[in-house]
């Protein structure tokens, strides 16, 4: 049985590490970047990038100031039990999000969308978001937190019901549009993690795209061979922009397209666009059925 | 790097060239959405002697109080293209040469700074905690009980704050519009390899 108190420390220590510390994946991704950069701008924009993340590493700042909207990724086992039932997940999340925001590790950035009221806290209808998702056998869970910045969410979400008519031509259009749209100005942060989702309903589609972005580790394909040339040629198309890191002209506007697609109407052709940073921030947190846990920037 | 004195004169914008990298030294004051919608729509904005604090910084910095005032612990500037509504009104009404951000504005804003003799910052690549380490001071804050510590106007004293990039100059270049007309060429031969016809469009379903 996974305990209250256990959850609110390991949700807690999850969004701190996410806001202090670039996860490994994304670090060695812009190191990478500049190694492969000449336009002086766009490496200039990468130096400053990561003494910008070393410096929060030492303690002496955020990833980025902007913590924005604090995001739970919940996976459970067929037998994980958790004291007072599952809906402690969303207890816990809150007093770990309230304590984080409390100890300056999250911006109080949450407010009432019409109000436009600011409680303080992070907290209101719908946030801290949970994604719950069972998976497999197990007695544990795997608790990823991922605060994520307002330029990223704000300009790189787009959603187009497009039809069989529309083709595959039509989705590499959408997606390349968004692209351009998103990072000539670097309003998404570029280079950024660019989530598609294909099929599925709305929300479903959207969903993906949210969690390809933000889960998915650089280097890790769509294991089909259909959707993984897709993801690589449209990586390859980015590049020929011209936009760069931050719209610098240089070569790296994104990092990873990392496509999902789930079975959809036979009317229809929904395609998702949602994109993630360059800090990439998620950090993981699993518990053992025994109350013990490890924090980790390597996803699974 | 050029570091430039704040208030910016209008002498030394009109010498800085689009995309130089710069740092400014000096007194800033900062905002966000509600300082723009409130001071044109509302005629509510802080008690400042603007002609002296004349370098409007867009950002929502995260903030720790502590026994003899504040501390910013990091402060990342924010898009500042949300605010193209206002930003040639607040330039007008405030008189301001210096505007620093993220993203760009748009042409309502650089007309306003071209007429002004002003400049508008755009960030280099994530600074928010390189920032915080220029800045010597913090005066004092405005409006934070009614706004939160994100939306607030807080003032500060800065020294050699940077790195930031001229993405409008104060002959009204937009470094960003430039970049945009370049990527829409580029835009086409990529379409083009992506075999995407030129002439593609996406089913209409609404009729007329």
């Amino acid at each position: 049985m996974i305990a209250r108190k256990t959850l609110e420390t390991a949700m807690y220590e999850a969004m701190r590490m996410a806001a202090v510390e670039m996860p490994p994946d994304i670090r060695a991704a812009l190191v990478k970047a500049l190694a492969e950069e000449t336009n002086p701008m766009a490496r200039k924009h990468l130096e400053v990038s990561l003494l910008n993340a070393d410096l929060a590493h030492r303690g002496e700042g955020l990833v980025c100031a902007d913590t924005g909207f604090p995001l739970f990724f919940v996976k459970a086992g067929a037998n994980t039990h958790v004291e007072g039932g599952f809906e402690t997940i969303r207890l816990a999340a809150e007093a770990a999000t309230e304590r984080a925001t409390a100890e300056c590790f999250l911006r109080p950035t949450m407010v009432d969308p019409l109000r436009r009221s600011n409680p303080g806290n992070n907290l209101g209808p719908g946030m801290p978001k949970i994604d719950l998702q069972f998976a497999g056998a197990g007695d544990g869970l795997e608790i990823v937190a991922a605060p994520k910045g307002g330029g990223s969410e704000i300009f790189g979400a787009f959603f187009r019901m497009l039809f069989p008519s529309d083709g595959l031509a039509g989705v590499k259009k959408f997606v390349m549009e968004c692209i351009r749209d998103s990072c000539y100005a670097g309003k998404i942060c570029p280079p950024a993690l660019i989530g598609v989702g294909i099929g599925g309903t709305a929300d479903l589609c959207m969903a993906m795209a949210k969690k390809a972005a933000v889960l998915r580790p650089v280097g890790r394909h769509n294991p089909d061979p259909l959707i993984a040339g897709l993801e690589a040629e449209l990586l390859a198309a980015s590049r020929r922009l011209g936009i760069g890191p931050m719209g610098s002209r240089g070569i790296n506007a994104v990092i990873a397209i990392n496509i999902d697609a789930a079975a959809t109407h036979t009317a229809a052709l929904p395609v998702a666009f949602n994109a993630q940073c360059l800090v990439g921030r998620r950090w993981a947190a699993r518990i053992a059925a025994d109350n013990t846990f490890t924090l980790t920037g390597e996803i699974e | 790097m050029k570091n430039v004195a704040l208030p910016m004169s209008e002498k030394t914008a009109r010498k800085l060239a689009l995309g130089e990298i710069v740092s400014v030294s000096g007194l800033l004051f900062t905002g966000r959405s509600r300082f723009h919608i409130r001071a044109v729509e509302e005629g509510i904005y802080p008690p400042i002697d603007y002609e002296r604090i004349n370098c409007f910084f867009h950002v929502g910095p995260v903030m720790r109080k502590t026994d003899g005032g504040w501390e910013v612990v990091s402060c990342e500037p924010t898009s500042s293209i949300r605010f193209e509504r206002y930003g040639a009104d607040v330039v007008e009404k405030f008189r301001l040469r210096t505007l620093i951000g993220k993203t760009t504005m748009g042409p309502r804003t650089a007309a306003a700074l071209k007429k002004e003799g002003g400049v508008y910052l755009s960030k280099i690549g994530l600074s928010g905690n390189i920032l915080r380490g220029r800045i010597r001071k913090v005066h004092g804050v405005h409006f934070l009980d009614e706004l939160g510590s994100a939306e607030a106007t807080w003032i500060y004293e800065v020294e050699e704050f940077g790195p930031f990039f001229v993405a409008i100059a104060a002959d009204g270049r937009n470094y960003f519009e430039e970049l945009a007309a370049d990527a829409a060429v580029a835009m086409a031969d990529v379409e083009k390899q992506l075999g995407i016809a030129p002439d593609y469009a996406f089913t209409e379903v609404n009729a007329g």
